[in-house]
Parts: C-alpha cells; sequence; structure tokens
C-alpha cells in the first residue's frame, strides 16, 4: 500500500513532518499531499491501495510509524485499526461539497501530472482551444462567469465578472492580473491551505483570467507568514513553466503569461486592493482614492485586476463544469460554496466548504459538532476584523452575502471562530480593535485616530474603569469612523464593536457598571478564592502560585490573599478538585 | 472633451463646471467653503483628512469633495447633518492628538485676553512702541494697569515651571513708560464720524476703556464722573506710591486727545436724573464702579474712628490728611487693605496692624504687597476676628479681637476660619480701617432691575441691561467688585456691544475654541534657569516718608532681558491654522477624544525650519509637497497607524543633508507644526 | 556616509542590487533580502539601498518601518512569534503571552539580555486549529499552556540554540 502524510502547515506543526521522517526510514512509499482540512484530527496519514483510501489514519504519531509500515507491507489493518477515523469524524467530509478545496488533502502539491491526473489544465486548454476543441473567446470565459455567479471571496462579494469586464474593457495595452493572497483576517487560512495543497489550481485559475481581461504579466502577493506556500507556489509555477503552461505562447496558442511572486512583508492593510498595488510598487502599503479603480489605474496606473485565491480557485472548475452547475448551488443572491476556516471553541475544526445558503447551525453543529468541552455556544464570529459576533439566536442565518450582513457581521473571507460561555465579548472587541489600531496604515484621520480612540476606550471598560456613556461614545465614534474613513478596512473596523454592543449589550452594562466580567474573562475584574468545602489540602495550588498569595497547611483548607493575587490563575489549573473557584 | 460642462446643484445653488473637476472646485466656484486639511491643487488628491466629506443624493456613503469628479445632475449637500458630523469628529480626533497650545496660557488667562505673549515678545525685540500699541488693542491705559493689575497673566505662565513666571505688568508699565518718555505716543486711528451719541457713567478702568474703543469706531462719546479727576478708583483708591497720580494723568488725557468729553464732578440724581440723562445719548453705559465700604457687622463700628478702607483711601488721595492717631489696625487680608495700612503708614501712625482671620498663606493680597508691608513695619495679627470696637464717648480706644482657627476648606478651598470659644484679645487703637469688602452704589438707577446683591443686573454675555441701549459693565454689576482689568475685559465686550447696537445689530460674544496644553515641570526640565528681573525699589525707611512710586522701573536691558525668558508658548500660527479656524467653526470640542497623545520633539537644529511633533496631525502635505513639488523627498512618513510621523528629523545631518530650504513644507502646513526660524549663520 | 551606525558589509548586498536591476518595484522584496543577509536592517544598509535604488533614504525608512517584517535592530538568537490570531485569542493566547513575558523578563517586540531570545506578537500564523501556538525559529507549538510555553523555552535556552 501506499502512504500519503497530509503536510499542510497545520499537520506540519502538529508532527507531521516526524512522522513522515519515521515512515521513510522504514522503506515504505511515502507520499504527501497537502490540507484536507481536518485540522483537529492532524497528523493525518492515508493508507492507498491503488487509487482507493484503504484507511484514513488520524492524529499520529512518530511512534506509530512501525505499525503503519507493517500494516501497510501486509495489507491488513488490524494493528492501525485503533488510528482510523471514526464514522463520526468521517461525517466532517462527507457533509461537505468541494470545488475551491477539491484537490487540498487529496493530490501531491508538488506534483504537477498529479494535478493534471486530475483534470488539471484541462480548462485553460479548452479555453484556448488545444485540446482540440474551438476555443473561448475572453467575452465568452466572461459570460461563463457571470453566468456562475462567483462573486469575490475574500470578503466584499463583488462579482467577479464584472471586474473582469471592466479590466477588460479598460483602455492600455498592458494590464496586470493580480492574485490577493495576502490572507490577513486571523482566524482564515483558506488561502493558505489552496497554495500549499493545490498550488496549480490558482495558477489555473489565473490564467483564464488573464487571457478574459487580456493581461500578459500576473502577480501573486503572498503573506510573508506563508513560507510554505510560497515554495509549494515557486515550485508549482517553475513546473507550469517548464510544461509551456506559463510564459510566451502558452501550448502554442499565441497566449502569453507571466506569473511572479510577490512576498508581503506584514501589512493586513495590504488585503485593501490599492493598498496591496502600493506594495506590489514597493511603497508603503497605504490605501489610494477610489476612483480611480484598479480596473481603470492600477499596478504602475496600469489597468489591473485583482481576485483573491479562493475565488481564482472555482474558476478552472466553472469553466470545465458550466456556470450554471455552479450557480445551481446557493441561494438568490450567494451562488456557488463558500470556504470556512472554523475555529475556536469548536469540536472539529478545520477547513469546510459547503455550499451557500446551508445555515450557520448546519457548519457550525452539523459539521463542526458544536461547541468542545460540552460548554455552551455564545456566538460566532465572522469575517475578521471587519466583521461581528453573532448570536445563538441568529444561527438559522443562511450562508448568504446579503443575510449575514443583516446581522452586522459579514461573510468576509470566512473565518468562523465559535465562542462559548468563557469568551467575554467585550474583551473580543477589544482583541479586535487591537488589531486594527495596530493595522491601521495611519492615513486617514478617521482611522488612525478613531480605532485608537475606540480601543483605549474598551480596554478601559475591561480593565474595570468603563464609564457611565462609554457604550455612547463607543457608538458615535464607530458610526463616524464607518462614514469617514478612507478604506475597507477602517469604513468595516468598527463591526466588532457594533455587533457586540447589539447582541451584548448586557455583557458592556456588566463591565461598566458592575465592575464585573461575565464569562470570567477579563483580569482586572476576576478574582479567585477557594471552596474550603472542596479544598484537600494537598497544596498544590500554593506551590504553584508565583507570588505566595495562598497560605494554608497541609491537609487543611487554604485560602488566597486578594490583595497579593495576581490573577494568573495558576492555582486555578493546578486543582485537581476544582476547590479554586473564579468569581 | 474639455470643453464639456456639467452642471450640477451644492447647496441650492446651481453650478457649472467643466467635465472632470471635483465637487472641491465646483463648490468653490460657487463660492462654497468646504473645509480641507490635505488638499493642494499642484497635487494628486490624497483623501487622508476626511475633513471635506460631503452627502451627495441618491449616494449611500460620504463623499470626498476633494476627489470625487461631478457628474450632471449631481445634488451636493455639503451641510448635511451627517457629513457634519463625520467632519466634527474627524476635527475632534485631530484635537485629540494635537498639542496646539493656540494662545499662550498668560492670555487665556487674563479676563481680557491681552496678547501677553506678542508685547513681551516686541519687548524682547527693543520694540517697544509695537508693544504697547499691542496692549492698546486691549485698553488705552497699560503704564496705569501693569502697575496695579494682580496680573492673572503671571499666575498661568509657565516659565513658573521653570523658576519664576515672566514679569508681564512689569514690562506692561516699563514699554508703556518709555514710549511716553521717549515721546513715541501710541498713534490711534479714529473711524468717521457716525454720528451716534454714547454716553458713560464712571471715568474709571471699565467707563475709559469703553469710551477709548467707542471713540476710536467713530461714536461721540462723553464720560461723565462724580469726582473731580479721571481714573476711578485707579486714582481714588490706589495709593500714588503704587500709581502716581501723573501717570494716570497723561493716559487719561491720551483719551481725552481722541475726543472723548469728559465731564467731572457729576453725579446722577444730583446733577441729572438717569432718565434725562438717557434721552441725550443714542446709547448709554453704566460702569460707575464700587464705591461704598461694606461693614465690620460688629458692635461699635458707627463710633468715631471707624473708617471704610475706601473711603481713608479716597481721602488721603483727594489731598486731605485724616486724623487716625498713632495706633491703627487695618481689617481684612486684601489689597485695599495693603493700601490702607501702608497707607496709614505714611500719614503718620507709629503702630499699624493688619487684623486678618486667616493666616498669611490664604490673604488674597499680592505677595509681594505684603512684604513691602513687612518691610514698612505693618504688624500682622492672623487669625483675628474683630469681636467689638471699643471707646468711650464714642471714639474709638481699642478693639477686642476672637481668636480664630482653622477649620474645614470651603467651596474654594480655603480653609475656614472658625472661633475658638472664650480666647479673646484685646488691643487698643486710636483707629481702625475696615478693608473688607466694597458695594455699589445704586442710588439713581432705580430704572435698572438689580440682582439680589443689588448690583446691576447685566446680560454676561454683552452687558446689555434690560432697558433698550443701556448697558453696564465693571464692578457695579452681577457679582460686582473685582480685579481692574476684569472691568476692563467687560467694558471691551460692552463697547461691542454697543457699537453692534448703534449699527441696528446685536453682539453676542463667541468664546474661541482653542487647543490647550496641559504641563508639568518634567516639560521644562532641560531648560536653563534664569533669574526673574529683580525690579528695584527704593528703601522701605526712605519710602515710608512720602507718596513717591516706590518702584522704581526695569531699565531698558533689564526689560529685554526680562522678556527673553519667555517661552513662548502660543502657536506662532493661530491666526493662519486651518485646524482650529474649522474647529472654531464647527464648534469642536478640543479636549473630548483625548487619549494617547504624540509626545515627541521641537527641532530646530540645522536648516532654518522647526517642526514640533506635538502639533503635526500627519496630513503628509509637507512630505508630498517635498517629493511632489521641489522633487527632494527628503520627508517622509515612519511608522504605521496611530504610531506614525513624519521624519526624518530636521536635527539628522545626513538625513536632510539634500534641504533646499525652499519652505514649500512650512508654506504648505495646515496647522503650526512647521515653522521658519531666522536663517542660521 | 552614517556616523552613528553599525558597519555592516555592504558587499554582500551586491548580488540582490544585480537581480533587480532596473526594477523600480522591488524595494520591498529588497528590503526583505537585505534582512536574510544581515538579520535585521542596519541603518547603512538602509541608505545603501536608497542610494542604489535611486530613492531617497526617507522613501526607504517609510516601507522598513510600514511592515511589521522588517526590524531595525538584530533578534536574538531563537525568535519567538507568538500568535494572536482570533482562535488564539479565544483559547487564551493573553495567558500565554503574559507567561512568556514573564519568563523571559521583555516585553513583545523585546530581546533578551543574552541575547538568546526576542518576542514578537503576530496576526495570524494560519494554524488555528492548534491554538494557542507559537513559532519559534520556524517551528510550531501548538496547544499550549502557560506552563507548556514557558518548558519549551527552557528546554531551548538549555539546548543554547534550538534546531
Amino acid at each position: 500500500m501506499r502512504i500519503v502524510v497530509g503536510e499542510g502547515s497545520c499537520g506540519l506543526a502538529a508532527g507531521a513532518g516526524k512522522v513522515h521522517s519515521a515512515l521513510s526510514g522504514l522503506g515504505v512509499d511515502v507520499g504527501v499531499t497537502g490540507c484536507i482540512g481536518m485540522c483537529y484530527l492532524e497528523p493525518i496519514v492515508d493508507m492507498y491501495d491503488g487509487e482507493r483510501l484503504a484507511a484514513r489514519l488520524v492524529r499520529v504519531k512518530e511512534s506509530d510509524a512501525g505499525r503503519i509500515r507493517d500494516a501497510a507491507k501486509s495489507g491488513d489493518l488490524s494493528g492501525v485499526e485503533d488510528l482510523r477515523i471514526s464514522a463520526e469524524d468521517e461525517e466532517f467530509l462527507t457533509k461537505q461539497t468541494r470545488i475551491a478545496l477539491r484537490h487540498c488533502g487529496i493530490i501531491d502539491p508538488e506534483s504537477i501530472d498529479a494535478y493534471r491526473a486530475a483534470d488539471g489544465y484541462k480548462a485553460i486548454a479548452k479555453i484556448l482551444g488545444v485540446d482540440g476543441g474551438a476555443g473561448m473567446t475572453p467575452e465568452a470565459v466572461i459570460e461563463e462567469i457571470k453566468t456562475s455567479g462567483l462573486a469575490g471571496r475574500g470578503g466584499a462579494g463583488f462579482p467577479t465578472w464584472f471586474k473582469w469586464n471592466a479590466a477588460r474593457n479598460a483602455k492600455g495595452d498592458e494590464k496586470y492580473l493580480i492574485c490577493n493572497a495576502d490572507e490577513g483576517d486571523p482566524g482564515a487560512f483558506m488561502d493558505r491551505a489552496v497554495i500549499e495543497s493545490d498550488p496549480h489550481s490558482l495558477i489555473e485559475g489565473m490564467l483564464i483570467a488573464a487571457y478574459a481581461i487580456g493581461a500578459s504579466q500576473a502577480f501573486v502577493y503572498v503573506r510573508a507568514e506563508y513560507p510554505l506556500a510560497i515554495v509549494r507556489l515557486e515550485k508549482a509555477i517553475k513546473d507550469a513553466t517548464a510544461a509551456n503552461l506559463l510564459g510566451d505562447n502558452i501550448l502554442g496558442s499565441g497566449f502569453s503569461c507571466r506569473l511572479r511572486i510577490k512576498a508581503g512583508a506584514g501589512a493586513f492593510v495590504c488585503g485593501e486592493e490599492t493598498a496591496l498595488i502600493e506594495s506590489l510598487e514597493g511603497s508603503r502599503g497605504m490605501p489610494r482614492l477610489k476612483p480611480p479603480f484598479p480596473a481603470e489605474k492600477g499596478y504602475t496606473d496600469k489597468p489591473s485586476n485583482i481576485n483573491n485565491v479562493e475565488t481564482f480557485a472555482n474558476v478552472a472548475w466553472i469553466v470545465l463544469n458550466g456556470g450554471s452547475a455552479f450557480s445551481a448551488m446557493g441561494t438568490e443572491g450567494s451562488k456557488g460554496t463558500k470556504v470556512f476556516a472554523l475555529t475556536g471553541k469548536i469540536r472539529r475544526g478545520g477547513l469546510v466548504e459547503v455550499p451557500m445558503g446551508l445555515t450557520l447551525r448546519d457548519v457550525i453543529f452539523g459539521i463542526g459538532g458544536g461547541v468542545r468541552d460540552g460548554r455552551r455556544f455564545k456566538a460566532v464570529q465572522m469575517g475578521g476584523p471587519s466583521g461581528g459576533c453573532i448570536p445563538e439566536s441568529l444561527l438559522e442565518t443562511p450562508i448568504d452575502y446579503k443575510a449575514l450582513g443583516a446581522t452586522g457581521a459579514i461573510m468576509g473571507s470566512g473565518g468562523m471562530v465559535v465562542m462559548d460561555d468563557r469568551t467575554c465579548m467585550v474583551n473580543m472587541a477589544r482583541f479586535f480593535l487591537d488589531f486594527t489600531a495596530k493595522e491601521s496604515c495611519g492615513k486617514c484621520v478617521h482611522c488612525r485616530i478613531g480605532t485608537k480612540r475606540l480601543h483605549e476606550t474598551l480596554v478601559r471598560i475591561t480593565e474595570g474603569k468603563g464609564r457611565e456613556g462609554d457604550v455612547e461614545l463607543l457608538e458615535e465614534l464607530c458610526r463616524g469612523i464607518k462614514d469617514g474613513a478612507l478604506c475597507g478596512l477602517g469604513q468595516t473596523a468598527p463591526n466588532p464593536v457594533l455587533t457586540t454592543i447589539r447582541y451584548f449589550r448586557d455583557e458592556y452594562d456588566a463591565h461598566i457598571r458592575e465592575k464585573r466580567c461575565p464569562a470570567h474573562e477579563c483580569a482586572a475584574l476576576r478574582r479567585y478564592s477557594i471552596d474550603a468545602a472542596k479544598c484537600k489540602g494537598c497544596t498544590a495550588c500554593a506551590r504553584k502560585c508565583p507570588v505566595g498569595a495562598i497560605s494554608g497547611t497541609l491537609k487543611s483548607p487554604h485560602s488566597i490573599d486578594t490583595a497579593k493575587c495576581l490573577k494568573c490563575g495558576a492555582c486555578a489549573a493546578a486543582c485537581k478538585f476544582g476547590a479554586v473557584e473564579v468569581l | 472633451m474639455e470643453s464639456e460642462i456639467v452642471n450640477l446643484v451644492i447647496d441650492g445653488k446651481a453650478v457649472s463646471v467643466p467635465a472632470g473637476s471635483t465637487i472641491l472646485a465646483a463648490a468653490e466656484k460657487a463660492g462654497i467653503e468646504i473645509p480641507n486639511l490635505c488638499f493642494m491643487k499642484e497635487l494628486k488628491p490624497y483623501g487622508a483628512c476626511g475633513v471635506c466629506v460631503v452627502e451627495v443624493e441618491k449616494c449611500p456613503k460620504l463623499l470626498r469633495a476633494c476627489a470625487t469628479r461631478v457628474s450632471e445632475g449631481m445634488v451636493v449637500n455639503t451641510q448635511g447633518e451627517r457629513a457634519l458630523r463625520a467632519r466634527r469628529l474627524a476635527l475632534e480626533l485631530l484635537m485629540g492628538d494635537h498639542d496646539g497650545d493656540c494662545q499662550g496660557p498668560c492670555k487665556l488667562n487674563c479676563p481680557a485676553h491681552t496678547d501677553c505673549q506678542k508685547y513681551v515678545k516686541e519687548i524682547a525685540e527693543g520694540r517697544f512702541a509695537d508693544a504697547v500699541s499691542t496692549v492698546m488693542e486691549t485698553f488705552p491705559i497699560p503704564a496705569s494697569i501693569g502697575r496695579v493689575c494682580p496680573h492673572p497673566c503671571e499666575k498661568a505662565c509657565r516659565r513658573r515651571l521653570v523658576e519664576a513666571p515672566i514679569s508681564i505688568a512689569q514690562l506692561k508699565y516699563f514699554a508703556a513708560d518709555r514710549v511716553r518718555a521717549d515721546g513715541n505716543a501710541h498713534k490711534v486711528n479714529v473711524a468717521a464720524s457716525t454720528g451716534k451719541k454714547v454716553g458713560i457713567i464712571g471715568g474709571g478702568p471699565a467707563g475709559l476703556t469703553a469710551a477709548f474703543k467707542l471713540a476710536q469706531w467713530g461714536h461721540d462719546v462723553t464720560v461723565y464722573d462724580q469726582m473731580p479727576e479721571m481714573g476711578g478708583m485707579l486714582r481714588y483708591g490706589i495709593p500714588a506710591y503704587r500709581l502716581p497720580k501723573d501717570v494716570l494723568k497723561a493716559e487719561v488725557d491720551a483719551i481725552a486727545a481722541l475726543g472723548v468729553t469728559f465731564v467731572n464732578n457729576f453725579k446722577i440724581g444730583r446733577d441729572a436724573e438717569f432718565s434725562k440723562l438717557r434721552g441725550w445719548f443714542d446709547a448709554v453705559i453704566v460702569a460707575n464702579g464700587a464705591w461704598k465700604s461694606s461693614g465690620m457687622r460688629v458692635k461699635g463700628e458707627d463710633m468715631d474712628g471707624v473708617w471704610g478702607g475706601i473711603d481713608f483711601l479716597r481721602a488721603v488721595a483727594v489731598g486731605e490728611r485724616p486724623d487716625i492717631g498713632e495706633r491703627v489696625a487695618v481689617v481684612g487680608g486684601g489689597n485695599t487693605a495693603m493700601d490702607a495700612c501702608r497707607t496709614a503708614v505714611r500719614v503718620g501712625a507709629k503702630e499699624v496692624y493688619v487684623v486678618y482671620r486667616r493666616t498669611r498663606a490664604e490673604m488674597p493680597a499680592e505677595d509681594i504687597e505684603i512684604a513691602e508691608a513687612e518691610e514698612e513695619g505693618v504688624k500682622f495679627k492672623f487669625l483675628f476676628a474683630p469681636d467689638e470696637i471699643l471707646g468711650t464717648n464714642g471714639k474709638v480706644t481699642g478693639m477686642r479681637l476672637q481668636v480664630m482657627k482653622l477649620g474645614e476648606p470651603d467651596e474654594r478651598g480655603r480653609r475656614r476660619p472658625v472661633p475658638v470659644p472664650g480666647k479673646f484679645e484685646e488691643i487698643a487703637l486710636d483707629s481702625v480701617i475696615a478693608a473688607i469688602g466694597q458695594r455699589n452704589d445704586p442710588e439713581g438707577f432705580d430704572d435698572l432691575p438689580k440682582t439680589e446683591k443689588g448690583t446691576i443686573a447685566a446680560d454676561e454675555g454683552n452687558f446689555a441691561t434690560s432697558l433698550n441701549g443701556v448697558f453696564a459693565c465693571g464692578d457695579t454689576v452681577n457679582k460686582g467688585a473685582g480685579i481692574a482689568i476684569g472691568a476692563i475685559a467687560q467694558a471691551n465686550e460692552a463697547a461691542l456691544a454697543v457699537d453692534a447696537f448703534l449699527r441696528g445689530g446685536e453682539y453676542r460674544p463667541v468664546k474661541p475654541i482653542v487647543s490647550e496644553r496641559d504641563v508639568t515641570e518634567r516639560d521644562f526640565a532641560d531648560r536653563p534657569k534664569i533669574a526673574r528681573a529683580a525690579m528695584p525699589q527704593r528703601p522701605a525707611a526712605e519710602r515710608i516718608r512720602d507718596f513717591d512710586e516706590v518702584n522704581l522701573g526695569l531699565s531698558a536691558e533689564a526689560a529685554m532681558a526680562e522678556a527673553k525668558r519667555c517661552l513662548e508658548c502660543g502657536c506662532h500660527d493661530y491666526q493662519d491654522c486651518k485646524l482650529v479656524r474649522y474647529a472654531n467653526l464647527l464648534k469642536t470640542d478640543t479636549k473630548r477624544l483625548r487619549g494617547a497623545f504624540h509626545t515627541g520633539f521641537v527641532e530646530t537644529e540645522l536648516v532654518s525650519i522647526e517642526r514640533n511633533q506635538r502639533k503635526c496631525i500627519t496630513c503628509n502635505q509637507c512630505v508630498r509637497v517635498c517629493e511632489g513639488i521641489a522633487k527632494k523627498g527628503i520627508l517622509g512618513l515612519v511608522g504605521r497607524g496611530f504610531a506614525t510621523v513624519v521624519k526624518p528629523e530636521f536635527r539628522d545631518s545626513v538625513a536632510i543633508a539634500g534641504c533646499a530650504d525652499c519652505h514649500l513644507c512650512v508654506d504648505n502646513c495646515p496647522t503650526g507644526a512647521l515653522r521658519l526660524l531666522a536663517k542660521k549663520a | 556616509m552614517c556616523n552613528d551606525c553599525a558597519t555592516s558589509d555592504l558587499a554582500l548586498l551586491e548580488p540582490v542590487f544585480s537581480e533587480f536591476e532596473g526594477d523600480k518595484h522591488a524595494l520591498v522584496t529588497i528590503l526583505q533580502r537585505a534582512q536574510e543577509i544581515y538579520g535585521y536592517l542596519p541603518t547603512d544598509v538602509i541608505y545603501r539601498i536608497a542610494e542604489r535604488q535611486g530613492v531617497s533614504p526617507a522613501k526607504v525608512m517609510g516601507v522598513a518601518t510600514f511592515y511589521s517584517q522588517f526590524r531595525l535592530k538584530p533578534v536574538g538568537k531563537n525568535l519567538i512569534m507568538l500568535c494572536k490570531g482570533t482562535a488564539c485569542h479565544v483559547n487564551g493566547a493573553d495567558s500565554i503571552a503574559a507567561a512568556l513575558k514573564d519568563e523571559l523578563g521583555i516585553e513583545d517586540g523585546g530581546t533578551t539580555e543574552d541575547g538568546l531570545f526576542s518576542l514578537k506578537e503576530v496576526a495570524c500564523l494560519g494554524c488555528c486549529s492548534l491554538s494557542p501556538v507559537m513559532m519559534i525559529n520556524e517551528t510550531a507549538y501548538g496547544s499550549l499552556t502557560p506552563q507548556k510555553a514557558r518548558d519549551i523555552v527552557r528546554r531551548i535556552a538549555a539546548e543554547g540554540v534550538a534546531s
């Protein structure tokens, strides 16, 4: 049997690399694939019998290598039975519909042949008419994309065909195609997964777009924090160039397209398209005024089109399967599928691709298995720093640009961070404003100073120094920043604050009026005490306390000096009897 | 293409502009001002400040007027509530991180907002006549006020945080004396006659100031005063050893020279009824002061030998030598008490006491006045309150004093004196002078509504009374007696109100919005200490023998050196600053959105440009002109987000090596963050 | 050219300049290469890049201070990148940060006196399922607890340099 190790960043971080080395030392055929998206089960090892997946092993350790080899050599899987994925966990995948992620975790990302074997580069061949067919005009390609209803997956949800068409119609003999792979939303990693696991589908999608708009130069702007993605994309570009799928006169069609990687250098705002262009030009990534839009004046003032990774990853599929196959999925206003990164306090976290129109509950509970550790679901954060927190009462909201927008959150790039009753929503807002204030480029006043003031006010509230009127101040600032900020970052930065106020106003009031954090998360408002009835006097807490705030003798109940207490929580973690209470 | 014209409507006004114009340009053509802080015609629109946002019909978002191109039929509203809100928020956010220091604390703390910093600088530069002109923009009697003012300006002076405040008051009268001695009097331009007549009752600081202003503006002014000379309390309350009569007289004469008619020995009720006088004029200002001494409300105060403080001072001022005997007690702790005790010494008393119910620390009198009284032999009895004036045959022989102690602080934070039960002390005296306060005399002004205190009720803003055309200011209104510069401040407002009234309008003062800075000693830790100028004085033994002036005045050298100590707190760019202008236009709260602050530095080292990081609003204008017009690119932005600053620093010799000294950056800075200095040698 | 800064071996930059010759838009990439060479961006390197790219030092400084990847000071032997992404935040990244700061005695962005560790809080590392996560010299450490984070740092300190 052939053994394939899932080696995306997540898998590697979980130890897939060590498993791989352990296996390769044992004389078995070990292959590599990307990320299947079941991050919570990493490292994952697949055992193939020919093309058939015979067994999927999860949470594999280095020490399991021996018995995996034995099983692979003998074909008898009984020795690894305990490692096999459970039926329940398999549902995580079977409940999904994968288009953008269609090859992820299945094919070898470093092999162009593997991609070609999975219908790779057939779409571009069809368009260029080098597969024996008639080919497609750029207009026909754009029409197909229009039929599909594909919208930008980076967050804004703007119709892809419209942007392509604008760039196609823009005057200029030199046009640029840019892929935004500066996946900045904390909690979203689908773009990274696609590049790491299926880089050729990105390249093919970009080739199709370049052909449609008439660009012969293309860039992929990748986040610097994604070294593995860069390495795999570099190899893919090299292989595709060698196969004449990139460069001049592609497959003899006369169409040429050069693709280059530019690594970002760490600035969330560069996800904004005009900032990204500034960055590509080697400048500070400060957004430009729009209009002119990039379709008119983009990179070096030439017409440019920018889409994100997930958008491109759908394109080849649409061309091969037809736009209507794509638009058959989804809702009235949102077509196709969307990938989500399901994280936080979730039982089964990872990458989930589902048709639009499913409800949030379907995704979080149906696929993700709900909240872990038996806690209560409180909210799901969608759309990262530009999005908002959606409460339990709105879990029936369908995945649809408009419906999600109505909650105050946004579809965004697909981050879905689940929170339980121990997550403080004020602190959550503070967290996001800390992020946006640090990531604000500093150009426009509303964002530069406004997000700073929002953050300061939220810090004050979480530290128990909130004042009556602070919520109103936050709302006023939010409204003004939304109206006055120059770019999307600033205009959406207030969303985490507004949604938490909208759905969790009581938590703000508890912090401000009662100096109490209902989730017990805000350290300044937290108090530890020992329940004498539960305390066995084991001294474990006293030994862990870094400041000697806990006193008591062996076998008698201990107590905490709240004046000395740093509220680090070490005692609660150390107590085996649940005697340390957080008040 | 070029000739294509687009029609749109801005704030209800139809405008036609060439296609491709921005809303900002179209508004400018229509004469509508849209505020903006980062726009420059010569450069591409930048869009950072967010102050130029406007509402456009059928557009869900606010648009930046500097960058949005007009389209046919566009309907723009520059004054929509939403746009104003976003605009004001931008200004408040900017002000929250802008240490503008628009005006020096001296000017802000002067009740009349005299531009102290300006005239101090003029004195530092030896431009004494200019300095006097600067003062006279606010009031006409600098030599007099310089001598008597308790100078709130100095109390606010930040030089105090280095070692001691600038001697602002002394500098003022130095300049005024010097200019008079040089025969270099300030030239006042008098406007063409308006034909309107204004009567002013009272020739004290308030009346004189109002007369001076109204006369300049072309009105025919007559000032009435019950005393034989003009000057009011400056003449009849302030002893000559502090303010020589000829100094005051010269300043009064200069006002008369403007065409103001002075009528002395004229008392309302006696020489004319108020209602009758009103008939002579188009407008009247009542500024008759507070000339009645307050009583002590103790037994025996109606006896012979008990004087009211200002009554005593007035008697001396008119040349009488009141018989107060050898042992005199002055009751009270204010400046009038100090004037009274020191005058008593000069009149010949051998033993002079000041009886005050608190301690020295709580005395409202100026420290220097107390010190000078002590030098002149006055004895202070602290923590005593008069209990009873003792006497025989209706003549004072002494006073029983109640021993006091300090209790809980009152609402102003001063500790309240409380009697120590049963503890008393007696002193033998020939007379008692009660300098504990003064009241106005409402007699003859029955038509005018009064306050509970018996003062004339006047509007706190424009000092109009309820009688049409009658205004009232100074010690006679509202809160009653205060300091001279306070009365002058009111007189300036009243004069503006009268002028507006005479022109058929109404005046409402608007408090200017400024950016103020909070500072501590630490902000000035690196300043070298320079001693405050010492005022030369006549020795105590000599000066108690006469009423000649105690202070001898500063020399020109000393005054200039003193003036050079000024920290020049107020912003040089206040007049031209766009930020503060818009802040006023939009009624912006400058302190509401304070938080983390750019502290930073002031650079003055290498080129002839000074940059103050605290005032920078990161509009990037300087960076863009340096790169886009000067083609130097020396300046740039460093950092990100809130921490973004303009760099390099002008003190970095390598980084600024290419500076062409073109000053385009300074010229285009919308605030006072950049400043052109004199060329470095 | 630079009075008060490090003297770097500027010859190491030449291959980078050759590679990007004529590319006006390569400033970010050149700075990335320079940082790979020197570990950080010394002032003299910045001046040289400005000179060779034909732009002002202010422009280069502006870019170098805009992106969080660039450092103007050397870092310790072991660079700890602590993820402060949303998932990590929800799963307790703040307590990990507190433990690391306490253990190392430095703040975010600081370097220990012995030059062994630098701590940098970063936006999402993208390993959300392992949250809270930190990455030390390209190796990710997931499912951290404050104690686990301390232990990892102590182990690396004992070994001298992480592998």
